[in-house]
């Protein structure tokens, strides 16, 4: 008997129908290729108690054979010998091969080089257009290989005051992150090791400029998730998850409806590209395992076999790690909502983001440290701390805190 | 009577030992269910960095380490097989070590069984050595035991930060208390052990005390008796004398008073007399020689005297390991006794000193010579001397020789050659 660690729901935070479709119709299949083998799991876990609920497996020995891993944990685990080295499987097993994935996502079951999990399913971060407002403003839809400076040109053409009460009530866009820029710019935060970061690079500063001209662009009046829902923001940073939970029926109708939207890639950096964060969810397998072969079988099945990726294409959220399966014509079908419109980002377009994308840092302190630099930025950018060199100190500050 | 021996303290010691890896086995299982049961599993293992071995499993084998670790302690006190004994260390060691390892080296004690082990059992056999590279190896693997076991090991004091400060404060505490008394265990162990060996140095001192003054009385003893049969032979001699010799010449001066008397007034009677006188002084001559027969060696007194020789020379190849061949070219009949005396103790004489001084192996006895004389001639193959300087053996054998006018000559040649000659001598001096 093997068992699979599972939490209800999808990495994502996103509403999803049905929470253990995927997982049932695997097992049906595994079962039905493996006779005599049952797969159990234990249904019902919130993500939120997830981590909880598996370190206590993990402490009464009672860890199942394999389980999905939050970011937040891969590092934990993988460091304390949790999960089993599939190295020897990858290199022994003649039907898998890595090439299939993107990289970011197979990297992202990576801890210093050695793969301890393999990815079931990846979002990433695009950006949401509301297509009415740049119809009314008659500005056409961006490209998807659009820059900085397109993003800040449309920013500025759309924000104005609408009911002539002297305040701008129309926006160029909600939520871009100094994360996001900088992203786009190319810049790397961290040393993979995180124990340095990089924040007084050339291209963090550039990124910082930017988003103060962006903020300066909205007169620093603070845009609100309610001016979006509305319909009064061109612009804002979504994660594909949503964007697929909310553009088909029924999530649609809840949410969005007063406008026309659709996404594209981010707008690309001067040093950088149309680039943004992938995120991986990882599944991975005990160490201690009693069953390896059948537990590599079921991860390949769910990680790897086309029919279980096409799947999660299907009944997901989520977009599937494998290449082959994003840019079938199925994908094709899928994306394009209604057959009446035309999406404005296909299939091959969304495969490239996803080979462009980076992965996230989930080393220990990341958390900490990008709550710190954050919360240094915002003054940076505010304008309450001075620019200059503030960003060095800052990387000093964060180094000092990521050797301790 | 002693209440506490150190064969209790090994024992008290095993026990303490037991009840201390057991408390600790018990803490580390409650803990481990009471923080799933609290909801902290995440911030435990974020903390110890390591992933624990289930409740169960560390009873088992805490249990079973324990057992093995026991009794293959008292194996290797008992077994006599010395490499059994090496065996049973060995296994204590390496359960030791899996013993410190289930624990997550949250104690290291069971060290100092091992080494209580080693030094109950304490043989020599350069056992102290053993003793330190066991010690030195333990120690250094408990001390470092993040860098053997990096990502197997949690500390105690993950375990000890699920309680709130002041339980874990209380906590830290008894097992330093634990801590400290095992080690005031061993150390009255180790007292005992001393004390125990220092008792056993001071009565083996005493028994040899004792028996250095049994030897001294023997010796005595060996003198007094020496003495007394000293006596007890002079006085045989001199019954002897007194029998023999005093009974004829006592007898001859007596009759010569008589015949003093009668010489003149009847000569026959006289000679007469003088006849009876000289026969008993015959009778007295016969007499001492029957004395003196018997202090002759026994074997003269057995044996054809040629027979005697080669029993002799057997006798003594055969205690001594010497090779000593007997070759007879020429024989005289009719030696006399005191000649064959002579000769008897030439050889031995020579045989002995073979042996004695130049530590021959092989000897060679070769007894020549013509109508007038007899040749005996004994050389070995011992280193020999470089200048000889005639001892009292030789001195001697010169002396009994020049009695019967014969020479004695020897040389080094390689060996050493010793060559006697006696005249022979038919007529009776």
């Amino acid at each position: 008997m093997l068992t699979v660690g599972i939490f209800a729901g999808n990495n994502w935070d996103v509403p999803q129908g049905e929470p253990y479709a995927i997982i049932d119709a695997v097992i049906k299949d595994f079962e039905a290729e493996n006779p005599g083998i049952s797969v159990k799991y234990v249904s019902g876990i919130k993500k939120e108690d997830y981590s909880e609920w598996l370190a206590e497996k993990f402490i009464s020995g009672e860890e199942p054979d394999i389980f999905f891993i939050l970011a937040e944990d891969f590092n934990l685990y993988a460091s304390m010998g949790g999960l089993m080295n599939l190295n020897g499987f990858i290199a022994t097993d003649k039907n898998f091969s890595a090439e299939v994935y993107y990289p970011a996502a197979f990297n992202f079951g990576k801890y210093e080089n050695i793969s301890y999990a393999l990815p079931c399913e990846s979002t990433l971060t695009f950006m949401f257009v509301n297509k009415t407002l740049l119809a009314q403003e008659n500005i056409a839809l961006p490209k998807n290989d659009w820059t900085w400076d397109d993003f800040l040109n449309i920013c500025r053409r759309v924000t104005r005051d609408i009911d002539g009460d002297g305040v701008p009530d129309q926006f160029g866009c909600y939520d871009y992150s100094w994360q996001d820029a900088a992203i786009s710019n190319g810049m790397k935060f961290f040393r993979d090791d995180g124990k340095a970061s990089y924040f007084a690079d050339s291209r963090m500063e550039a990124s910082i400029k930017f988003i103060m001209e962006l903020r300066d662009v909205s007169g620093g009046f603070a845009i609100s998730p309610k001016d979006f829902d509305v319909g009064r923001v061109a612009f804002r940073p979504f994660t594909f998850a949503e964007y697929r939970t909310y553009k088909p029926y029924p999530w649609r109708i809840k949410k969005y409806t007063s406008f026309e939207w659709d996404c594209i890639k981010m707008p690309a950096g001067k040093s950088g590209g149309n680039i943004s964060v992938m995120d991986t969810l990882l599944i991975g397998m005990s160490a201690r395992t009693r069953h390896k072969d059948l537990a590599w079988a079921l991860l390949k099945k769910l990680c790897y076999d086309v029919k279980t990726q096409q799947l999660i294409l299907e009944k997901s959220q989520a977009l599937p790690v494998r290449r082959d399966v994003i840019i079938s014509a199925k994908a094709a079908e899928i994306f394009s909502w209604e057959t009446r419109e035309n999406a404005a980002i296909t299939p091959a377009e969304i495969s490239d983001a996803m080979d462009a994308a980076i992965m996230p840092f989930k080393f220990k302190n990341y958390k900490n440290a990008m709550l710190y630099a954050d919360n240094e930025l915002t003054k940076i950018i505010a304008g309450v701390v001075p620019f200059n060199n503030s960003l060095n100190k800052l990387q000093k500050e964060i180094n000092a805190r990521l050797q301790h | 009577m002693q209440i506490l021996t150190a064969k209790g303290m090994h024992r008290l010691l095993y026990f303490c030992n037991g009840v201390i890896i057991f408390t600790l086995m018990g803490f580390m299982c409650v803990t481990q269910e009471r923080i799933n049961n609290s909801m902290s599993a995440r911030a435990f293992l974020e903390l110890a960095g390591a992933i624990p071995q289930s409740s169960g499993e560390l009873f088992f084998q805490t249990v079973i380490s324990f057992v093995i670790f026991a009794l293959s302690g008292h194996y290797y006190l008992k077994t006599e097989n010395r490499r059994l004994k090496y065996v049973f260390f060995a296994t204590e060691v390496v359960m030791c070590m899996i013993l410190m390892r289930v624990l997550n080296l949250a104690y290291d004690g069971v060290i100092l069984l091992v080494a209580a082990d080693l030094m109950y059992k304490y043989e020599g056999h350069r056992q102290e050595y053993a003793l330190l590279i066991a010690l030195f190896c333990l120690y250094f693997m408990s001390n470092y035991n993040f860098a053997l076991f990096s990502t197997k090991i949690i500390s105690f004091e993950a375990y000890a930060s699920y309680y709130t400060a002041g339980a874990k404060s209380v906590i830290l505490a008894l097992k330093n208390t634990f801590y400290s008394l095992n080690i005031v265990c061993f150390v009255f162990y180790l007292v005992l052990v001393i004390k125990n060996s220092h008792e056993e140095h001071e009565r083996t001192r005493l028994l040899n005390e004792k028996l250095e003054e049994a030897n001294q009385r023997l010796r005595a003893y060996a003198i007094e008796v020496a003495q007394m049969a000293e006596t007890r032979e002079r006085n045989r001699l001199a019954r002897e004398i007194h029998d023999t010799l005093g009974h004829a010449l006592t007898g001859i001066a007596a009759g010569l008073d008589a015949c003093l008397m009668t010489l003149e007034i009847a000569p026959e009677v006289t000679k007469n007399q003088l006849n009876k006188i000289r026969d008993a002084a015959k009778k007295g001559i016969t007499d001492v020689r029957r004395s003196v027969k018997k202090l002759r060696p026994d074997d003269l007194e057995r044996l054809p005297f040629q027979e005697a020789l080669k029993e002799m020379t057997r006798d003594y190849s055969a205690s001594s390991g010497m090779e000593i061949t007997f070759e007879v070219l020429k024989w005289a009949e009719n030696l006399r006794s005191d000649q064959e005396d002579v000769i008897y103790r030439v050889i031995q004489e020579s045989i002995t000193n073979a042996k004695r001084h130049g530590q021959a192996t092989k000897v060679k006895i070769r007894i020549s010579g013509d109508e007038q004389r007899l040749l005996i001639k004994i050389s070995d193959n011992g280193c020999g001397c470089a200048s000889v300087k005639a001892g009292f053996g030789l001195r001697h054998m010169r002396e009994r020789l020049k009695l019967l006018h014969g020479t004695i000559n020897y040389w080094n040649d390689g060996g050493f050659t010793v060559e006697a000659m006696i005249p022979l001598n038919r007529s009776e001096k």
